[in-house]
C-alpha cells in the first residue's frame, strides 16, 4: 500500500523521520542555527522558537543498540530511553545547543539526571510537570515556563518578548492546523495518504525549521488535492499509545491491508489537536492553559480518562474505524493501565480493541507483529 | 451485619490480613526467642487497625484509603482510621494462594508492572477489598502508583468513591513547599467534606508533637545501628517505619514502643551483643523491602556470612521535626515530610541526587562494607540509577551490586538465585561462608 502522489516533500519527510538531522534542519545549522532537543511532547516548542532555536524532538532512529546506555541503566527501563541516551552517549546528539525534559515518566525522568551527567549538551533543563489539571496546575507550569525562559535567555544572551512568544504560537499552531487537514483526508473512504506517511509527516513536523516545514506541508497538502486514493485495503485502524515514531512499524500494517487512519499518540493527533488560544493576552497564560488544561492527554496526567477515552471512540466513528491497537513500550507502567481501562471501554462501546507490547526499535520483531496484527483483523 | 454473618467478599483480604497478623501476634508473645517481643506491639497494632477498618465498614463509618507519604498525622488528628491498598500485596506472601492472585493480576495488566501495584489494582477490581468512603491518591514517587489510582477511579464499583491526590511538585525548594502546602489544606477540606469529621489546630498540634516525640527517639534508635557490632538485624528499620508512619503515627503507644526499640538497641551495645556472634559485613540494602527480604534472605545473610544489612531505605529517614507554632507552620512541615522525609519518597520521586547523597552520608556514618541496590521490578526509576550509583560507590570505596528482583513474587528471580549472587559478590571481595 503506497501514497500514490509523487511528491519531493512527502520524500523529504519520510527523509526526516528516517534520520536524526534531516537536510533542512542541516542546512537551518549550517547557517548558524541552533537547535534545541526535548524528550516529550509536552515541552513548550512555542517557546522555544520564540528563543530563535528549531525545536527538535528525540528520538532513536537509526540506533542499533544501547551497549553504553546499559552501563548505567537496566534492561527493565525502556528501551527508546536507552536508545536515545546510547545515542547521547555516542555523540550523535552533540549538534543539540539545549535539551528540555520534564518528569513525563519514571523513564525520561532519569534519562535527565544521568545525560546531564555524560553527555555535553550545553545547556539541560528539568521542567515539572503537574499530576493535575486544574488553576493551580495552570499557574504552577506558567512559572515553570518562566524559568525555562529565563534559563534560555541567560544561555543565549537574548530577550524573549512576549512578541517572539506570541510568533512561535502563531507559527507553531499553523502547523497544527495544518498537520489536522492532511490528518482529516483519512476520514475519506479512499485516503489519499497512508498511514506511514502521515506518521513520517508528523514526525517530520518535530525535526525541522518549523516554518519550513509549514511551507512544505501546505505544497503537499495542495498536491493530495488530485490524488487518487488508497482503495487497496481491507480494514481500517486506530493507533493508540505513547512514543510511536517509526513508519516502518506502519507500514507493515497496512502491507498486510490494515489502513491506519487514526491515531492517539504523541507522535501524532495528541500533540496537534488542539491550538494554543491566541485570543489569551498573556502569552506564558495561554501556554500553560494549552499544556495543563486544553491539549490532549497521555496517561501521565490524572483525572482525564474519560477524555481519553471519549477521544479515541468519536475518532473511531469519525474516521469509520474497524479495530483499535494498543501499542505500549516494553516496561511503560502509565500505558499497562491505560490499556486495562480502554479494553473495557472499547469491549463495552463494541469497538474491536487489542494491544500488544512492543520495543522501541522493531528490528527482528517484523514478522512477529506482521503475525499479531494479521491474526486481529482476522477477527474484525 | 456481622463480619462472620457477612456474605461480603470485599472484607476478605482485610479479615485475611488481619487473621495472619493475628498469627504472628501469638508467635512473637509466646516466643522465647531474644527481641522477638519487640515486634509484639507492632503486630498487635496492625490487628486492632483491622478490626477498627472492618468494624466501620459494616457501620458505615467513616474510614479512608490512603498512604505513609500523604500526612498521616492528619489522619490521626482527625480520629480517621485508613488502610493502604498495597497492605495485601505487602502482607500477601503469608498467604498460600498468593501466587495464584499473581498470576490472576497478570491476567489483567501487564506483567512488567510492579506486582505490588498489580495486585493493588487486582484485588481492587475483583471486589477483594472494601470500597472505603474516600480515596487520598498517592501521587508520587513512581508512574505505578499514578496509573492504580486511575483504575480505582475508573472501576465500575468504585467510581463514585471520591478521590484527592495532592499534586506534588517535581521539587524540593521552598515555592514546592508552598504549593504542596496548599494542596494539603485542599486535602482536609475534602476530607472534612467526606467523612464529616474536622480537623482542629489542637489536635493536630498533639499529634504533631505526638510524632516528633517518636520521631526523636526513631533518629536516636537509628544512629545506634552505628554501633559495631550494629545492635539489631536487618528486619527492624523498616519495622520502625512502618509502625510509627502509619498504624500508631503520631499516638503515645508508637512513641512507646519505639523507645522499648531504642532501649533494648542500647542494652545490646553495652553488653556488646550484635544482631549476629561474628559481624563480617556492614551492608547498605538501598531499596524496598518485603517480608521475603526480611525473614528469608537477611536471617541467611547473617547466619551464613556473618552479614548485617545495618542501614536500608526505609530506616533511613532523616525526617525533620514538625515546626507546632499554628496551623500554617504543622501544614507547611508536614508538607516537607511528605515531599523531603518520607523514604523511598524522598529518593525517588525527584532529581536522582538524594540516591548520591543518602548513598554517601550512609556509607560514611554507619561504616558500611558494601552496598546492594537490589533493583526492584517497580522500580523503574531506581533501576535508571545503577551507574550513578555504582560510579558513586567506587568513588566511596565500597563494592556495589544490584541483583534484579521482585519482593512480591520470588519466580521472578528465585531465593536461590539471590543468595548465589551475592555469595558469589561476597567471595569476590575475599569473604568466606560459614558453611564452606
Amino acid at each position: 500500500m503506497e501514497t500514490s502522489v509523487k511528491s519531493k516533500n512527502l520524500d523529504a519527510f519520510r527523509t526526516a523521520a528516517h534520520t536524526i538531522v534531516n537536510p533542512e534542519l542541516q542546512k537551518w545549522m549550517d547557517q548558524g542555527g541552533k537547535v534545541m532537543g526535548a524528550w516529550c511532547c509536552y515541552a513548550p516548542e512555542e517557546l522555544i522558537t520564540a528563543a530563535g532555536l528549531v525545536p527538535f524532538r528525540v528520538r532513536a532512529t537509526g540506533s542499533t543498540g544501547t551497549e553504553e546506555a546499559d552501563a548505567y541503566v537496566s534492561s527493565i527501563n525502556c528501551s527508546f530511553c536507552r536508545h536515545a541516551f546510547n545515542m547521547g552517549l555516542h555523540g550523535e546528539y552533540d549538534f543539540l545547543e539545549a535539551m528540555v525534559w520534564l518528569n513525563n515518566c519514571d523513564h525520561v525522568r532519569r534519562m535527565y539526571d544521568n545525560w546531564w551527567r555524560k553527555v555535553n549538551t550545553p545547556l539541560t533543563k528539568m521542567m515539572s510537570l503537574p499530576k493535575f489539571t486544574g488553576d493551580k496546575q495552570v499557574a504552577w507550569w506558567r512559572e515553570e515556563l518562566v524559568f525555562l525562559k529565563e534559563a534560555l535567555e541567560k544561555h543565549l544572551g537574548i530577550t524573549i518578548t512576549d512578541d517572539k512568544i506570541r510568533e512561535g504560537i502563531s507559527i507553531h499552531n499553523e502547523k497544527k492546523r495544518l498537520l489536522r487537514q492532511l490528518f482529516e483526508l483519512r476520514k475519506s473512504d479512499n485516503p489519499p495518504i497512508t498511514g506511514a506517511d502521515s506518521l513520517a509527516t508528523a514526525v517530520a513536523s518535530t525535526a525541522m525549521p518549523p516554518e519550513e516545514f509549514n511551507k512544505m506541508l501546505k505544497e503537499l497538502l495542495e498536491e493530495l488535492k488530485d490524488t487518487e486514493g488508497i482503495k487497496d485495503y481491507r480494514k481500517r485502524l486506530l493507533l493508540v499509545g505513547s512514543i510511536f515514531d517509526d513508519p516502518s512499524y506502519v507500514k507493515i500494517m497496512e502491507d498486510i491491508g490494515g489502513l491506519v487512519v487514526a491515531d492517539s499518540e504523541c507522535f501524532g493527533t495528541r500533540a496537534f489537536a488542539v491550538d494554543v488560544d491566541e485570543s489569551i493576552k498573556d502569552p506564558l497564560d495561554a501556554l500553560a492553559k494549552f499544556t495543563i488544561k486544553d491539549r490532549q492527554h497521555c496517561p501521565r496526567l490524572f483525572g482525564e480518562y474519560k477524555r481519553r477515552s471519549q477521544y479515541i471512540q468519536d475518532m473511531v466513528k469519525e474516521y469509520k474505524v474497524d479495530g483499535v491497537i494498543g501499542l505500549r513500550m516494553t516496561f511503560c507502567d502509565l500505558w499497562a493501565g491505560e490499556y486495562y481501562m480502554l479494553n473495557l471501554d472499547m469491549k463495552e462501546a463494541g469497538i474491536p480493541f487489542f494491544y500488544m507490547d512492543r520495543e522501541y526499535l522493531m528490528a527482528g520483531t517484523a514478522g512477529q507483529v506482521r503475525t499479531r496484527i494479521q491474526a486481529f483483523m482476522e477477527t474484525l | 451485619m456481622t463480619e462472620t454473618s457477612m456474605d461480603d467478599k470485599c472484607l476478605y483480604k482485610l479479615i485475611q490480613e488481619r487473621d495472619m497478623i493475628q498469627m504472628m501476634v501469638e508467635s512473637f508473645t509466646q516466643s522465647v526467642t531474644e527481641g522477638n517481643n519487640l515486634f509484639e506491639v507492632p503486630t498487635k497494632a496492625f490487628v486492632e487497625h483491622h478490626n477498627e477498618l472492618i468494624r466501620r465498614y459494616i457501620s458505615g463509618e467513616p474510614f479512608i484509603s490512603s498512604y505513609f507519604c500523604c500526612a498521616p498525622e492528619i489522619y490521626t488528628a482527625m480520629d480517621l482510621p485508613w488502610s493502604t491498598f498495597l497492605t495485601p500485596a505487602f502482607t500477601g506472601m503469608l498467604n498460600p494462594d498468593y501466587q495464584d492472585e499473581v498470576d490472576a493480576s497478570g491476567q489483567l495488566f501487564a506483567t512488567d508492572l510492579c506486582t505490588i501495584i498489580r495486585q493493588a489494582a487486582y484485588y481492587v477490581v475483583a471486589d477483594m477489598v472494601p470500597p472505603p468512603t474516600a480515596i487520598i491518591a498517592m501521587m508520587h514517587p513512581c508512574d505505578g502508583i499514578n496509573v492504580v489510582h486511575q483504575v480505582m477511579a475508573n472501576d465500575k464499583k468504585w467510581k463514585d468513591v471520591p478521590v484527592f491526590g495532592a499534586d506534588p511538585p517535581y521539587w524540593a525548594d521552598e515555592r514546592s513547599l508552598d504549593y504542596y502546602t496548599d494542596q494539603l489544606y485542599e486535602m482536609v477540606a475534602f476530607l472534612e467534606e467526606h467523612t464529616g469529621l474536622k480537623l482542629t489546630e489542637d489536635k493536630l498540634r498533639e499529634t504533631c508533637e505526638e510524632s516528633n516525640r517518636a520521631y526523636a527517639i526513631w533518629d536516636e534508635y537509628s544512629q545506634t545501628r552505628r554501633a559495631v557490632p550494629c545492635p539489631h538485624g536487618g528486619g527492624m528499620g523498616l519495622q520502625v517505619f512502618g509502625t510509627l508512619s502509619t498504624n500508631l503515627c503520631g499516638k503515645p503507644e508508637g512513641t512507646d514502643w519505639v523507645k522499648d526499640v531504642l532501649e533494648d538497641a542500647e542494652a545490646l551495645i553495652k553488653q556488646g551483643k550484635g544482631a549476629v556472634p561474628e559481624e563480617k559485613i556492614r551492608l547498605l540494602w538501598f531499596d524496598v523491602l518485603s517480608l521475603g527480604t526480611t525473614t528469608d534472605l537477611f536471617p541467611w545473610l547473617e547466619e551464613e556470612w556473618g552479614a548485617v544489612i545495618v542501614m536500608d531505605m526505609f530506616g533511613y529517614a532523616p525526617y525533620s521535626q514538625l515546626d507546632t507554632t499554628n496551623m500554617d507552620t504543622m501544614m507547611k512541615s508536614l508538607a516537607a515530610r511528605a515531599l523531603n522525609d518520607v523514604p523511598m519518597i524522598r529518593q525517588a520521586r525527584g532529581l536522582a541526587d538524594l540516591f548520591l547523597v543518602d548513598i554517601t552520608n550512609i556509607v560514611k556514618e554507619y561504616k558500611i562494607d558494601a552496598v546492594i541496590y537490589p533493583g526492584y521490578m517497580g522500580h523503574k526509576d531506581g533501576t535508571a540509577n545503577i551507574g550513578m550509583m555504582r560510579e558513586k560507590c567506587r568513588e566511596l570505596g565500597v563494592p556495589f551490586t544490584t541483583i534484579g528482583m521482585d519482593f512480591y513474587d520470588d519466580r521472578y528471580t528465585s531465593p536461590d538465585e539471590v543468595k548465589d549472587k551475592l555469595s558469589k559478590w561476597f567471595e569476590s571481595m575475599g569473604h568466606t561462608p560459614k558453611s564452606g
